[in-house]
């Protein structure tokens, strides 16, 4: 189950792109807004869990992979270039080197990657279908526009792929120069983009004929907000709201300099903490229901 | 009622003196369905898109076109998208957005319908076209076939009482045009919708057709009843002639000068009766039983008709004197947990032949052309290609790069070291053997598909290759182009160059291939000439055979089975 992941069975992506959108909006947007250990090792753990969960093993190999690469990059550029903080530990040119400034850059780098890790989450979830509706609600011509550039990316592709074969053949197995080579390379790209320039003129006409530019365009959606939507997306809200609210008193601050403060633990903190755990739960226990109905 | 008429229509784009319709006067009545039909650049394109208002070509027009007695320039946009839809030649560009179902509810989208409404005529439509178990796909994983079903059925969403379809078939395969054809049946008898289309292809229109409409050099030169048409173009000794039906022209080459009776054969059925009131009970009993064209599914037809040569293995090998081409055993696959497509495929071709490939769909036909030219490597076994060699892909856009056709082929030489004069005069005897010469100004993207397919034959050929690789060659070409196509090819293997091409054309591959060959499941099962390819087979075979077998088996294209029946009688 794990080596590819269960997107194919996930059952939180059935459910209406608002919810989904929504979900990824409260997980990525509280994480980003602190550097509180407790709420960033919530995070970690659930952003985690999710992607190898979807993706699998690949997954995890890119999570731990970009951790890596992030975390070592931004904990030493913090380190060397910021010196505030009251603990030094050495001098550097004058410079003075201290604890807190490593300690900033590796939180925030933790705080970077688990975003970057769901947001690989919501590549996997939100396919192109949904984007295109998320967008539709909000700009219908966005909508359209998306939908046609899907629709186009991969037509560019095939073309470029039938150009180049057939500048090939039409060479065969005569011998060209270097020169030639790429010359002929450049000439497919401008054939690639002659023939599409040609052909959407075509598609405009298409358009044409089929109304596109008459008055009061609607925007068709096969997706319906069922009752199971509601009930998750209510859940989603109030799990969500608590932690904002406990966020709006404070709870979630920590500082760095020049001493780190984490700050106390009150009842607010840990309740705020449950809501957000409880929360980044959802269309983990959603999903994991959903693979163990297919046994 | 008249749905539509035509008065007086002239038309000519900007900056020609050529009238590109001259006076064009006719009707179509309310569920009528009309076939128009004529050479390439005769016209057919520039009359359809003037029956739909945001088509219109620019340039001078004179005279009207009325749809339900309003001139089409007058009508309320709303009235004119809803209740004429237009259907264009190539399947990929008329394909806006990403989805099946989008594409689908494009059209009501734009009418305004709301979200219940769409879904309702669009569920509709996608069962009544057989379309829901590709509904939620993306386009781009659609075959041609299913894409052109797909630009009519998001035309029909919209219930147009007027359907006008330009050429829709003609980059299609034979099975799936069959199918777009069949649909095109279905819709006019079901659902009474007018159609007007233009075809190269009518030995499947001929038959359902009310009407047939002939255009040359833009004017109408006949215009009535399939029967009567046939007839009067038989009579006229036109070239259109050759693009009839095989049994009308069978029927019209015995009949010429005897009588010709008001009601000529248009199917395969009736063209058997008449034989058998012509030549009496048939001889070959095993002939006679009913058969059908073509079944579901292709592959299968074949199997049945190879079924013999595909499970008996002690089939004695051809002898090739001079190889050219040769492969040994390839075997191929385009992925690692994909299925082979070739499997110990061996295929010898003799130098100077007409070499056809034969098959259905996704057999590897395509594949085994690109084995040959490298373009994929086989995991296993060995090609070898004795010689230099092209190859024309299917679409011929691929090859231009220039931005006038003789410059295009003044590009060919590229890499070839010649004089100037020398090249000039290549490229003219080049355009005199394509039949293009008046069009070496134009762009070669103004060019109809039948002409581009030309101006890339004139390409490759300039670069002198002693082996000439075709993948779909007929294509979109009209009959006339065709014969001259088999002509050009003949004279190429005359001067000792080795063309092998890949084809769905059986009519084509039975006049003029010199050696056909059958791919099945990825291996070649036969390799014979195509009097004994074809002879016999049930299904795969062309119309000529399958009416005239029970008499003359091994009689295989129309001008065989018409001079078999003359030295009968």
């Amino acid at each position: 189950m794990l080596k590819q992941g269960i997107l194919i069975t996930s059952e939180f992506a059935e459910y209406h792109p608002i919810v989904n959108l929504c979900y990824f909006l409260l997980a990525v947007g509280i994480t980003m807004f602190t550097l509180n250990p407790i709420f960033l090792s919530v995070s970690v753990v659930c952003a985690y869990i999710y992607s190898v969960l979807l993706g699998g093993m690949p997954a995890l190999k890119f999570n731990i992979a970009t951790m890596f690469v992030v975390g070592i990059i931004m904990t030493f550029i913090n380190g060397f270039f910021s010196h505030n903080g009251a603990t030094v530990l050495f001098y550097l040119n004058d410079n003075r080197i201290t604890k807190e400034a490593f300690i900033y850059g590796l939180v925030s780098s933790i705080m970077l990657t688990t975003v970057i890790v769901w947001f690989s989450c919501f590549n996997r979830i939100m396919n192109s279908e949904k984007l295109v509706y998320i967008f539709g609600k909000f700009a219908p011509v966005i909508g359209l526009t998306l939908s046609m550039i899907f629709r186009f990316v991969p037509l560019l592709k095939t073309r470029y792929a039938e150009i180049h074969q057939g500048q090939q053949s039409m060479v065969g197995n005569q011998k060209m120069s270097i020169r030639d080579k790429i010359s002929l390379r450049l000439k497919e790209v401008s054939i690639l983009i002659s023939w599409s320039l040609e052909s959407s003129i075509e598609t405009a006409d298409s358009m044409a004929a089929r109304g596109y530019g008459l008055r009061g365009r609607t925007s068709f959606t096969i997706f319906k907000f069922s009752r199971r939507d509601s009930v998750l997306l209510v859940l989603m809200v109030i799990f969500g709201g608590i932690t904002i609210f406990g966020f709006s008193q404070g709870v979630g601050q920590m500082y760095f300099y020049p001493l780190i403060d984490v700050g106390k633990v009150t009842p607010l903190l840990m309740v705020s903490v449950v809501s957000y755990f409880l929360l980044l739960l959802l269309p983990i226990l959603l999903d994991v229901w959903g693979t163990r109905k297919w046994k | 009622m008249e749905m539509i008429k035509l008065k007086n229509l002239s038309f000519s784009y900007p900056e020609t003196e050529k009238k590109a319709l001259n006076n064009i006067n006719f009707t179509v009545d309310r569920s009528e369905f009309v076939v128009i039909c004529g050479k390439s650049g005769c016209g057919k394109t520039t009359l359809l898109r003037h029956l739909k208002k945001n088509l219109t070509p620019y340039g001078t027009v004179s005279g009207e076109v009325l749809y339900k007695g309003i001139d089409i320039i007058e009508l309320n946009d709303r009235q004119s998208v809803t209740e004429i839809g237009f259907v264009m030649q190539n399947p990929d560009n008329q394909l806006v957005t990403d989805k099946v179902w989008h594409e689908l509810a494009f059209g009501l989208e734009s009418l305004g319908l709301t979200n219940a409404q769409i879904r309702r005529r669009v569920a509709e439509m996608a069962s009544f076209f057989d379309i829901q178990t590709w509904f939620m796909k993306n386009v781009t994983d659609l075959s041609g076939g299913q894409k052109q079903l797909l630009n009519l059925a998001s035309i029909m969403v919209m219930q147009p009482k007027v359907l006008v379809l330009d050429e829709p078939t003609s980059q299609l395969d034979p099975i799936a045009a069959s199918d777009f054809i069949k649909t095109l049946n279905r819709i006019n008898r079901d659902l009474g919708t007018t159609i007007i289309i233009s075809e190269h292809r009518l030995e499947e229109l001929f038959p359902i057709a009310d009407r047939v409409v002939v255009m040359d050099a833009g004017s109408i030169i006949a215009d009535d009843k399939p029967k009567k048409v046939a007839k009067s173009l038989t009579e006229k000794e036109h070239p259109m002639f050759f693009g009839l039906p095989s049994v009308i022209k069978i029927y019209s080459e015995v009949e010429k000068h005897g009588d010709w009776k008001a009601d000529c054969p248009l199917n395969v059925r009736e063209g058997r009766l008449w034989l058998e009131e012509k030549l009496g009970e048939p001889k070959n009993e095993e002939y006679t039983d009913e058969i059908l064209p073509f079944k579901e599914s292709l592959n299968e037809d074949i199997k049945e008709s190879f079924r013999e040569r595909i499970f008996n293995k002690n089939i004695a090998k051809r002898k090739v004197k001079e190889p050219i081409i040769e492969t040994k055993e390839i075997w191929f696959k385009y992925d690692k947990t994909a299925d082979y497509v070739l499997k110990g495929l061996n295929l010898e071709v003799e130098k100077g032949e007409l070499f056809a490939l034969l098959g259905g769909n996704g057999v590897g036909k395509t594949t085994t052309i690109k084995s040959i030219t490298g373009i994929v490597k086989p995991q296993r076994g060995s090609v070898k290609i004795n010689g230099t060699f092209s190859t024309l892909p299917q679409n011929p856009q691929a090859l231009f790069t220039e931005i006038t056709v003789e410059e295009e082929l003044l590009a060919a030489f590229n890499g070839i070291t010649i004089t100037t004069e020398e090249m000039i005069k290549q490229i003219d005897e080049m355009l005199e053997l394509m039949e293009i010469s008046h069009l070496r100004e134009l762009h070669p993207y103004d060019l109809s598909g039948g002409e581009q397919q030309r101006l890339a034959l004139s390409k490759i050929l300039l670069r002198k290759p002693e082996i000439l690789l075709l993948d779909e060659p007929t294509k979109g070409l009209d009959p006339f182009f065709k014969i001259s196509l088999a002509k050009i090819l003949k004279d190429l293997t005359e001067n000792g160059i080795t063309i092998l091409m890949v084809s769905h054309d059986i009519e084509f591959c039975a006049e003029y291939a010199d050696m056909c060959a059958l791919i099945f499941d990825g291996s070649i099962v036969c390799t014979e000439e195509p009097k004994e390819f074809f002879n016999g087979n049930s299904f795969y075979t062309t119309t000529a055979n399958r009416i005239g077998r029970a008499y003359f088996p091994e009689a295989v294209t129309w001008g065989e089975v018409a001079s078999c029946v003359k030295a009968t009688i």
